[in-house]
């Protein structure tokens, strides 16, 4: 078969085009079909990252469609729109939907990062843990027993509970 | 403040210094915040949006968060002298192009700058010359724990710094490296880069941030995720990265002098020649000769002319600049004949 386009070189990519619900076979060669479909690498902005994301989640926005935030009024949907949230509340509001948005934007929805200067000495504790036990689960991964028995100590020891050492 | 005073010279990042400064242009952290306790700016009416600015502004001027802070009001301030701030790295285009009530405050080196009411209440950058991912983070972690102690940051255990869009959640920080990769972007080796840096959760962008095309060789590499890692768990992923990126154009440099040195020679001293005499340049071609030449001091071949110059041209010669050199707006034709003429008088006069 030839390249339908140059009709000169062997059709080596076949496409499948979907126009109104008409299916068409497409055949090209190789330097055409990189024309056709201009598969340049380009980096994604966060705006299109977030736009395919919510374009893949979809079965969540049905049972969020009637949330509004009571603090800025925002609705669920306002924000899918559009892609900016209303007020820090929205995270706990529209926790439902948003966990596996950031889960598959971030590859996780837990932060172990910095806290605030003036957060309170429960909120540091709280950070510290997470990051302990992130930690943890890599030593653990790398077979690494000496520092998780380390690691694992120090949790017992800030959770001032023995028990709690999940 | 006033704009005029900045226009004959540019911050420090331009300078040309730091480790691997050849090929790394500059460094750049920035860290999104937002005040508890009022909605992010979509959702802000207009005394909130005032507030804001406000508590803002007087913090970071009280707590004297750099060096000889000026602040400007975006709000009243002039299409070029916007234009201005985002050539110069000290606004973003957004911030540049928003509504209503909004500044900036950065230390007199430009090393600082704090947005205000950009897309978050608070956008924090510090910006180095050369490969200096730590001492950067240094100085920016100190203005954010300066700030934090007398501002409450919306916070969550769970999610970290809360931003108005999702994509910022966690630690809100973009770590930002310009290199300079003409060898790589000669050879078409490029696409390798941007295809192995996208598996490590990088993303490569031009020269003016989201959405902009690649110009004068010169790229930004910066990280995607923002939240599940901490920053400095980030900032190891890309001081990792960004030597491996050096070295590959390195390489490819090597490669251009061995197996194509005539041509190789002939572009550059082609382009530093257009530099020299041309009298018309449009800001397309002088990112493209800029670059040629660049290469050309890097690799041995330029010796009279100082990269800082160089690094200085790149923004020098930029619309609002030339303006605001001139003292008045120019169209298009009369800009690429003050840019040749501007160029020249800074390469004559070493
Ligand atoms: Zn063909
Ligand atoms: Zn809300």
């Amino acid at each position: 078969m030839k390249c339908e386009s140059c009709n000169k070189k062997l059709a080596t990519v076949h496409l499948t085009e979907i126009i109104e619900n008409e299916k068409k076979e497409r055949h090209f060669c190789e330097d055409c079909a990189q024309n056709v479909t201009n598969h340049f690498p380009k980096a994604p902005s966060p705006s299109d990252i977030l736009t395919s994301l919510i374009n893949q989640v979809s079965p969540e926005i049905r049972e969020m469609s009637k949330t509004t935030c009571p603090v800025c009024g925002i609705s669920y949907l306002e924000f899918r729109s559009q892609g900016r949230l209303g007020c820090p509340m929205d995270y706990n509001v529209f926790k439902k939907g948003l966990l596996p948005l950031i889960e598959r934007m971030h590859g996780s929805s837990q932060h172990v990062g910095k806290v605030p200067a003036n957060a309170g000495a429960e909120i540091v504790q709280k950070n510290e843990m997470i990051q302990l036990r992130k930690e943890l689960n890599e030593a653990v991964e790398r077979e690494n027993y000496e520092k998780a028995a380390e690691l694992r100590d120090k949790i017992y020891e800030l959770s001032g509970n023995v028990e709690d050492g999940d | 403040m006033e704009i005029k005073d900045l226009s004959d010279n540019t911050g420090e990042w331009l300078r040309g210094t730091g480790k691997e400064s050849d090929i790394v242009i500059s460094s750049r952290i920035r860290l999104a915040r937002n005040i508890a306790g009022y909605p992010f700016l979509s959702r802000a009416n207009l005394k909130q949006r005032r507030e804001i600015e406000s508590l803002l502004r007087k913090t970071i001027i009280e707590r004297k968060i750099a060096q000889d802070i000026s602040y400007v009001n975006l709000n009243q301030a002039t299409a070029i002298d916007k234009l201005f701030l985002v050539e110069r790295h000290l606004i973003s285009k957004e911030h540049a192009e928003g509504e209503g009530e909004r500044g900036v405050a950065f230390g007199k080196s430009e090393t600082v700058s704090l947005m205000i009411n950009e897309e978050d209440h608070l956008r924090i950058q510090v910006i180095r010359s050369g490969f200096e991912i730590k001492s950067t983070w240094d100085t920016i972690d100190e203005i954010d724990n300066i700030l934090g102690e007398s501002l409450n940051f919306a916070f969550s255990s769970r999610f970290g710094f809360l931003t108005a869009c999702p994509t910022n959640v966690g630690t809100g920080m973009r770590v930002s490296v310009m290199l300079h990769l003409p060898a790589l972007g000669m050879t078409k080796h490029i696409e390798k880069v941007f295809n192995a840096v996208g598996k490590l959760g990088l993303v490569v962008r031009g020269l003016y941030g989201e959405g902009t095309k690649v110009s004068g060789d010169l790229y930004q590499i910066s990280n995607q995720f923002a939240l599940g890692k901490s920053e400095k768990e980030i900032l190891s992923i890309i001081e990792s990265v960004i030597p491996r990126i050096t070295s590959y154009e390195r390489m490819a440099r090597k490669a251009l002098v061995m197996e194509s040195k005539d041509q190789l020679e002939d572009r550059i001293w082609r382009s530093y020649g257009m530099l020299k005499a041309a009298r018309m340049i449009t800001s397309e071609e002088i990112l493209q000769l800029l670059s040629q030449v660049r290469m050309g001091v890097n690799i041995g071949l330029i010796d009279d002319i100082e990269m800082q110059t160089l690094n200085e041209l790149f923004v020098l010669t930029l619309p609002a600049h030339l303006q605001k050199l001139q003292g008045c707006e120019l169209d298009s034709t009369q800009r690429n004949v003050i840019r040749a003429s501007y160029v020249r008088k800074r390469l004559d006069g070493l």
